[in-house]
C-alpha cells in the first residue's frame, strides 16, 4: 500500500497541484495585463488610422457587403474626412498588410505597410519612402501614374492591387451612404 | 481547392519550417547524418505535427477561445503534445513494434522540437480554418522531410572534403545549411507566377 | 565551485550558444536586429531565473518519475507569464519577436539547465547558475545581430551607420545569413579554444534532452552515428 502511493499517488498529487498553482497564477496575472493589452492593441491601431488620416477624430467600422477580397477592415471617420482600409495582400515573400486612408474628395492622403516578409532590399522598399510617397494625393484614376520598384514587381503590383481595392471598396461604402 | 494547394506548396517552399522560418534546428543539425535516419525523423515529424494539429486545434476553437482562455495556449499545447507523444509512442510499441523500432527512437526527441508547438500556434495565429490547418501542417511535415533529405545528402558530400581544422564539424554544417536555406530564396514568389 | 565560477562559466567556458549548441532556433531567428536580439536574452534570462530558482527549491518535493512533466508545466508557465507581460509594456518587442516569444518554452537551454543544474543543487547556486547562462545566451545574441544588423542594413540598433547604410548586404539579415554568421562564429571559437570545442559533432553526450529522450534513443542513434 505504501509502495503504491510513493509510486502512482504522489507524484500525480504534486504534478497536479503543481498544475493548478501555475493556472491559478497565470489567471491572476491575465486579470491584470488583458485590459492593458487591450488598451494598447486599440491605441496602436488608432494611432495607425490617424496617421494616414490626419483630420479624422475617431473611427467606427464599417461592414460592406461583397467586400473586395483583399480589404479586411474599413472604418469610417466620424467627422466624415474620409475612410480608412485595412488590406492584406500576398506579396513576394507572404502575406503583406497594408493601411490606406482616403479622404472624402476620392484621393489617398497617406498609404503605410503595417507589416510584410519581402526580400529586404527589394520588396521592402514598398514600405518606404519614395515608393509609398508616390500614392499620396492619388484617385482612383491617376493610380496607375504609380511606377514600380526596379527588380520587384511582384511586390509593387501586389501593393498597387491591393489599393485598387481599397478604391472599390470605397466606391461601395460611399454609394451606401 | 486552390488555396490548399497554395497553403500545401507555400509550406513547403516558400516559408520552409527549417531553411527559412529557423524552427527545428535541432534536429536538423543533430540527426542529419545518415539519410535513413533524416527520413525516419522527417516522418515521425509529419506524423506527430498533424497529430498535434489535429488535437490542439479543437482544444483552442472549443475550449480555449469561447472560455477566454487564450492566455493558456502555450502550457496547454505543449502538455498535450508531449502527452500524445508519449501515448503514440506506447500505442506503437505494443501494436506495431516493426514501426515503434524505425520510428519510436526519434519520438521522444520530438516534444522539445519547437517546429511541432510552432506549426500548432501558427495555425491559430494564421486564422485557418481546420481543413487549412491540417494541410498546413502536412505541408510544414513535408518541408522539413525535404529539408532534412536535401541536407543528409549535402553533408554526406562534406564528410569527404578537406576542411580547414577549425571548420570540421558544426561549423562547416552551418555554412553548408546556409548554402541549402540560399537556394530555398529562389522558391519565393514562384506561387504568385503559379496562380496570382 | 566558487561563486565567480558558477557565474562565470556560463558566459565563456559553457556558453549555452556557442559551447552547448543550445537553443539554436532563437538564435537563427532573432539575431537579425540588436534590439530583438536584447528583448529575447532578456526574455529567455528571465524564464531561465524564474524556472531554476523554482525548480531547485521544489527539488525534493517533486518525484522523479513525473520531474520532466513537472518541468515542462512551471517553464510554460512562466514562458506565458512573461509574453503577457511582453504584449503588455512592450508591444513592439512582441511583434519582432513573434512566434519565439512562446517558443521559449521548448528552449532547451531551459529544460536542460533544470535538469543538469537546479534539480541538483541548492536555490541561490541554481540563481546564479541561470544568470550566468541567461547572460551567455545573450550575449551571443547580441553578438550575432551586432554582426547581422551592421553588415545586413547598416544600422545598429536602428541607428544609421554611415558608409555600411549605402552598402548593405542585405543577405546578412535573411535566413542564409543567419547560418553563415553562427558558422563562421563556431569556427572562430574552435580556432580560439584550440579545437577543444566540447561539441565537435552535434552528438547525444551534452544534449540535455538525452534524459528525457531515453538511453534508447540515444544509443541507437550514436550506433547510427
Amino acid at each position: 500500500m505504501k509502495y503504491a502511493f510513493r509510486d502512482i499517488i504522489k507524484p500525480v498529487i504534486v504534478l497536479v497541484c503543481i498544475c493548478l498553482v501555475v493556472t491559478a497564477l497565470l489567471a491572476y496575472i491575465n486579470q491584470i495585463t488583458s485590459p492593458i493589452i487591450s488598451e494598447a492593441e486599440k491605441k496602436a491601431t488608432q494611432e495607425a488610422m490617424s496617421q494616414v488620416l490626419t483630420d479624422a477624430d475617431s473611427f467606427e467600422e464599417v461592414k460592406i457587403d461583397d467586400c473586395p477580397e483583399m480589404v479586411s477592415e474599413a472604418y469610417r471617420a466620424a467627422n466624415g474626412t474620409g475612410y480608412v482600409f485595412i488590406l492584406i495582400t500576398k506579396g513576394y515573400g507572404g502575406d503583406m498588410k497594408l493601411i490606406c486612408g482616403i479622404k472624402s474628395d476620392g484621393t489617398i492622403e497617406q498609404c503605410k505597410t503595417l507589416s510584410h516578409n519581402e526580400t529586404s532590399g527589394l520588396g521592402s522598399k514598398t514600405a518606404e519612402d519614395p515608393y509609398k510617397s508616390q500614392y499620396c494625393g492619388k484617385n482612383e484614376d491617376t493610380l496607375n501614374q504609380v511606377n514600380a520598384i526596379t527588380g520587384a514587381t511582384i511586390s509593387s503590383t501586389a501593393y498597387k492591387n491591393a489599393i485598387e481595392e481599397a478604391f472599390e471598396a470605397y466606391n461601395i461604402v460611399k454609394e451606401a451612404e | 481547392m486552390t488555396k490548399f494547394v497554395i497553403i500545401l506548396l507555400s509550406a513547403v517552399f516558400i516559408n520552409n519550417y527549417v531553411l527559412t522560418k529557423f524552427l527545428g534546428i535541432c534536429p536538423f543539425l543533430g540527426v542529419s547524418k545518415k539519410l535513413n535516419q533524416a527520413t525516419g525523423m522527417s516522418i515521425a515529424v509529419i506524423f506527430v505535427m498533424m497529430m498535434a494539429t489535429a488535437v490542439t486545434y479543437p482544444i483552442q476553437t472549443y475550449l480555449l477561445t469561447p472560455h477566454n482562455l487564450s492566455y493558456l495556449q502555450t502550457i496547454v499545447f505543449i502538455l498535450v503534445i508531449a502527452a500524445l507523444v508519449q501515448l503514440v509512442e506506447i500505442i506503437l510499441k505494443r501494436y506495431i513494434p516493426s514501426l515503434h523500432k524505425s520510428l519510436g527512437v526519434y519520438l521522444p526527441l520530438i516534444t522539445t522540437n519547437c517546429a511541432v508547438l510552432g506549426v500548432t500556434i501558427l495555425n491559430i495565429d494564421e486564422g485557418y480554418t481546420f481543413a487549412e490547418a491540417m494541410i498546413n501542417s502536412l505541408g510544414s511535415g513535408l518541408g522539413f522531410f525535404l529539408a532534412m533529405v536535401m541536407f543528409a545528402g549535402v553533408r554526406s558530400v562534406i564528410e569527404g572534403a578537406d576542411i580547414p581544422k577549425a571548420f570540421r564539424g558544426l561549423p562547416v554544417t552551418l555554412v553548408a545549411a546556409s548554402i541549402t536555406s540560399l537556394s530555398f530564396l529562389g522558391f519565393s514568389g514562384v506561387i504568385e507566377n503559379l496562380f496570382g | 565551485m566558487t561563486l565567480k565560477d558558477n557565474f562565470l562559466k556560463g558566459i565563456i567556458k559553457e556558453n549555452p550558444v556557442l559551447m552547448l549548441v543550445l537553443g539554436t532556433c532563437p538564435t537563427l531567428a532573432v539575431s537579425t536586429g540588436v534590439t530583438s536580439a536584447l528583448g529575447m536574452g532578456a526574455a529567455a534570462t528571465v524564464v531561465l531565473l524564474c524556472s531554476n530558482i523554482v525548480i531547485s527549491a521544489l527539488r525534493n518535493i517533486i518525484p522523479d518519475k513525473v520531474r520532466i512533466p513537472c518541468y515542462i508545466v512551471l517553464i510554460a508557465g512562466f514562458v506565458t507569464m512573461v509574453q503577457m507581460l511582453v504584449k503588455a509594456f512592450a508591444p513592439a518587442l512582441d511583434k519582432s519577436l513573434g512566434i519565439f516569444l512562446p517558443l521559449i518554452v521548448v528552449n532547451c537551454i531551459i529544460l536542460g539547465r533544470a535538469e543538469m543544474f537546479a534539480n541538483k543543487n541548492k536555490v541561490f547556486d541554481s540563481a546564479v547558475d541561470a544568470l550566468g547562462m541567461g547572460l551567455g545566451f545573450t550575449l551571443a545574441l547580441f553578438l550575432m545581430a551586432t554582426i547581422r544588423e551592421t553588415l545586413g542594413s547598416g544600422t545598429f540598433m536602428g541607428f544609421e551607420i554611415p558608409f555600411l547604410i549605402d552598402n548593405n548586404i542585405s543577405i546578412m539579415t535573411m535566413a542564409p545569413g543567419g547560418f553563415l554568421v553562427f558558422g563562421i562564429l563556431m569556427a572562430i571559437v574552435a580556432k580560439i579554444t584550440g579545437g577543444k570545442n566540447s561539441k565537435k559533432s552535434f552528438g547525444c553526450a551534452g544534449c540535455p534532452s538525452a534524459a528525457i529522450c531515453g538511453k534508447t534513443a540515444c544509443e541507437s542513434k550514436e550506433d547510427a552515428v
